[in-house]
């Protein structure tokens, strides 16, 4: 027989559940922090923007301001030129309190220098060269302009760098132009504390893109560096996002310079996002960790109980009769398992028991049965009957009772077989009659009244002659009036009745009882129990015999078995 | 039953490891790496081409967030007192050196002991005998002492007598200047090197030994100083002499000396170097060195030298090589 190992088909139970709900979590999981985090992205890449923005205008709005300022000193100081009487002292003062003014100069129409204002300073003697004073503007019919940066070239010794604002004057005594070099004093403390981010900045360009302030503006001199948000430098206001770089551009009001925002996406956005990716992945794998650890918990709960309980199938199934079930804990369906299993294993133990008492109990009877086919005592009587008869020479007599005697174990035996035709089983009934009425000195008489649709059915062979001896030895046998035994054999139903009638000494309600659960001695054969068991061992529990008597007036047996055709047994 | 008790074992391990990395790298994140500390050792600290160079020094300082501490002799011949500074250096706790060598083969020792106790070696404006160094930062002098000579040979006169105004002569860049020039000059058979003298890096001492040299050999018609000290004392004495038209001059760096002196016709030419990005990419590769981007450091590195006439001197470019952009 093949034995059906399950182990190492298919997946356990433990696995599929943590794997589907890790799997689950998973991806539930990734997904939303794939949303999370891209929108997080987004939001931080607009967010520095918007602060990029933010930090270029207000550069805008402050060096605006100053650009106005300059622009009303400079109408200032050219007031102070045609209306001061003394303008040196005006123009002293107006240097001491802008100490971002390095110089004030005046220039007559063909550009050459008039007076220059400066504090503690006086111009060179030659000048070798003039940058503060462009000599392209007398030509451009400008009024004002303001320079690109440049070296202060009019002093010996003091060459800050500085832009010129210079304006036309139009005096009395013709044209002139008036010229303030301004430092970058006021601009680079401001500017170069302005901050996007940890390495943002902001610069000033003017409207061609060539830088006027940037916060690292010796690095450029040297060569070291490159701005590389140049090539914005030409474009309109706005945003500009480039590789790594956001760069912001914003035209100053009133002035040709324009601010340009330059912050790095790597840390206002990058950096953060990296960080936000780590702690979703912390948390990812923390989830997972639970979710794993939770679901081996919850499939312990599942799996474990059911694992024992296979394994106690298993033991029961290769010793069952010595096994003791104990019960499985674990959930309630698993618990309900655990209940029935147990009960199934007590209803087949108990079957098995009752199996085996059935098999021994039939074969005892079949033994007896055996044994009782020849009945020695029986035997040994009518031989001795036979004998007296021949010895009296009732030869005729003697002739019918061997005849009887061979019919009878004839019949007994039937080859072996235990079911025997009616017909047989009457004749044998018959023989039994005649050979004891010879006994008995016809103390009795009897009669057969056999319904003849029933012999062709079959019926336990020594089924009447047991019940008729009980008759004659029981019933009979201390009458003194003369005996009579009645025979019948009809249908009821589905069923055949044998009824064995006598008017004997009759029984008590115990006797009755008692009857059927009397082992008979040698003496007289194999018993009415016998009789019983065997038509209910073969036939059920609704077969068998019933016994109604009553005390002085006689006993009646009725013996009730299913119709069986030849060869039909086993079906019933 | 063993089995699932292993696996589960297995898992809880696992499980426990990889919530712990993921901590560690959480945290890790933020973390401030300490302040690397770069010691910048030079020739001196008062010529305006060594505060042009801490300038930059303290700008790349800024920007890699370093720990910087300056020094320098008093006289830049004085190689003991380096030596001595090199090794306060060492002591202070310096991760790495940026030096300028007075003495090519007198600072080998200190440099070398420097070098066993483990810093990274960044030379600019000045190499030493030593193959320790990472880096050479600074102009490629040689290529800057032709470039003086070319600039001689523009005098216009026939005849050239040319004396030469030297330092240090144990400095390695000063000898390759003069090795420069004489390679141009020497070939040559309308120009003769009259005389040659090395001086102290003082203005004054310059000024005092060139116009000795004037007085001795009034036929010297060029003279060309190596260095800002010994330009401004060789424009001074030849100022003072009243030389301008008769002396063509040609200097080194830029002063404001020499720049007001360029304009009015006592200097003739500058050969402007660039302290400032010497400063700044010598700082800039011992940050490198110590931050492991060792191939991003190249082993020389040419910090460019712009001639400077009173042509050009106003040209936007010019202007930025001459004058700094810096504190108002």
């Amino acid at each position: 027989m093949k034995r059906w190992r399950s182990r190492g088909r298919g997946m356990s139970m433990t696995s599929i559940l943590v794997l589907m709900v890790v799997c689950i979590v998973a991806v539930a999981l990734t997904g939303c922090m794939i949303l999370f985090i891209s929108r997080y992205q987004r939001a931080m890449e607009q967010s520095a923007k918007t602060s990029s923005e933010q930090a270029v205008e207000q550069v805008a709005s402050v060096v605006g301001s100053y650009t106005r300022d300059m622009n009303q000193a400079m109408a200032m100081l050219v007031e102070a030129l045609e209306e001061e009487e003394d303008p040196d002292a005006f123009f002293d003062n107006f240097l001491k309190i802008r100490p971002d003014v390095v110089a004030v100069t005046r220039y007559d129409s063909q550009g050459e220098l008039l007076d220059c204002w400066a504090l503690d300073r006086q111009p060179r003697e030659h000048i070798l060269e003039n940058l503060s004073f462009d000599k392209r503007l007398l030509e451009s019919g400008q009024e004002s302009s303001i320079s690109a940066p440049h070296a202060e070239s009019i002093f010996e010794g003091y060459y800050p760098w500085v832009v010129t604002m210079t304006q036309k004057i139009d005096g009395e005594d013709g044209e002139s132009w008036l010229a303030l070099d301004l430092s970058f004093f006021n601009i680079s403390s401001y500017i170069n504390n302005v901050g996007i981010g940890q390495h943002g900045y902001c610069f000033l360009t003017d409207t061609g893109g060539s830088i006027v302030y940037h916060p690292q503006q010796q690095l450029l001199y040297s060569g070291i560096k490159n701005e590389s948000a140049e090539e914005q430098l030409a474009s309109r206001d706005g945003n500009y996002t480039q590789e790594d770089m956001i760069c912001s551009v914003k035209d100053i009001e009133g002035s040709s310079w324009r601010v340009v925002g330059v912050s790095y996406v790597d840390e206002l956005v990058t950096a953060n996002v990296a960080v936000m990716i780590q702690i979703a992945l912390t948390i990812v794998a923390a989830v997972l960790l639970v979710t794993a650890v939770s679901s081996l918990i919850l499939s312990g709960v599942l799996s474990r109980p059911l694992h024992s309980l296979s394994n106690e199938m298993e033991k029961f199934e290769q010793n069952a009769a010595e096994y003791t079930y104990h019960p499985v804990k674990g959930a309630r369906e698993v618990g309900a398992l655990s209940d029935a299993f147990g009960h199934m294993v007590v209803k087949i133990q108990d079957l098995m028991a009752k199996v085996r008492e059935e098999e021994i109990n039939l074969r005892k009877t079949e033994l007896k049965a055996l044994q009782a086919q020849i009945n020695p005592h029986f035997l040994y009587n009518t031989l001795d009957s036979i004998a007296w008869m021949c010895e009296q020479e009732r030869s005729a007599d003697a002739v019918q009772m061997v005849h009887a005697l061979a019919t009878l174990f004839r019949i007994s035996i039937s080859k072996g077989h235990e079911l025997i035709p009616i017909s047989k089983e009457i004749e044998h009934a018959k023989s039994y009659l005649q050979i004891q009425k010879y006994r008995y000195k016809n103390q009795f008489s009897y009669t057969f009244n056999v319904d003849p649709a029933c012999e062709e059915f079959y019926c336990n062979k020594i089924t009447l002659q047991p019940i008729i001896e009980n008759a004659i030895y029981h019933g009979l046998d201390l009458m003194v009036e003369e005996g009579r035994i009645d025979v019948t054999v009809r249908q009821d139903g589905e069923d055949i009745v044998f009824t064995v009638e006598d008017n004997g000494v009759g029984m008590s309600q115990e006797q009755v009882a008692h009857m059927l659960h009397r082992e008979p001695g040698d003496r007289t054969g194999i018993g009415i129990k016998n009789v019983n068991d065997r038509l209910r061992i073969y036939f059920g529990e609704g077969y068998g015999l019933k016994i109604t008597s009553e005390l002085d007036e006689g006993t009646c047996v009725e013996i009730r078995m299913p119709k069986v055709k030849r060869g039909e047994y086993g079906e019933k | 039953m063993a089995r699932s008790k292993k696996m589960r074992a297995v898992l809880l391990a696992l499980a426990l490891s990889v919530g712990l990395l993921c901590a560690c790298s959480a945290v890790s994140t933020p973390v401030t790496t300490q302040k690397h500390r770069v010691a910048l050792v030079v020739k001196s600290t008062e010529t305006e081409f060594w505060k042009s160079a801490f300038a930059g020094a303290k700008a790349a300082a800024t920007e890699y967030n370093l720990e910087l501490s300056i020094r320098g002799p008093e006289t830049e011949e004085d190689y003991k007192t380096q030596n001595e500074m090199i090794g306060q250096a060492v002591e202070d706790g310096a991760e790495a050196l940026v030096f300028s060598a007075i003495d090519y083969e007198n600072n080998v020792p200190a440099i070398e002991a420097a070098a066993q106790a483990g810093l990274k070696l960044v030379a600019i404006d000045s190499g030493v005998a030593s193959d320790k160094i990472s880096t050479y930062i600074g102009t490629d002098n040689y290529a800057a002492g032709k470039m003086a000579a070319s600039a001689a040979l523009q005098s216009g006169e026939s005849q050239i007598c040319v004396g030469l105004v030297n330092y240090d002569a144990n400095s390695a860049n000063g000898q390759e200047r003069e090795k420069g020039v004489r390679e141009i000059l020497e070939q040559l058979d309308n120009v003769e090197i009259v005389q040659a003298m090395n001086v102290f890096s003082i203005a004054e001492n310059a000024r005092i030994r060139t116009e000795a040299m004037l007085k001795q050999h009034p036929e010297i018609n060029v003279i060309i100083a190596f260095n800002e000290p010994t330009s401004v004392g060789a424009a001074r004495a030849v100022r003072d002499l009243g030389l301008e038209e008769d002396v063509w001059l040609v200097g080194f760096d830029s002063n404001v000396e020499t720049v007001d002196l360029l304009q009015s016709g006592v200097v003739d030419v500058l050969i402007v170097q660039n302290p400032y990005a010497m400063g700044y990419l010598g700082v800039e590769s011992a940050y490198k060195l110590l931050a492991g981007q060792t191939d991003e450091v190249e082993s020389t590195v040419d910090t460019a030298t712009v001639l400077v006439t009173r042509e050009n001197m106003f040209t936007p470019d010019c202007q930025k090589a001459l004058f700094s952009f810096a504190g108002w």
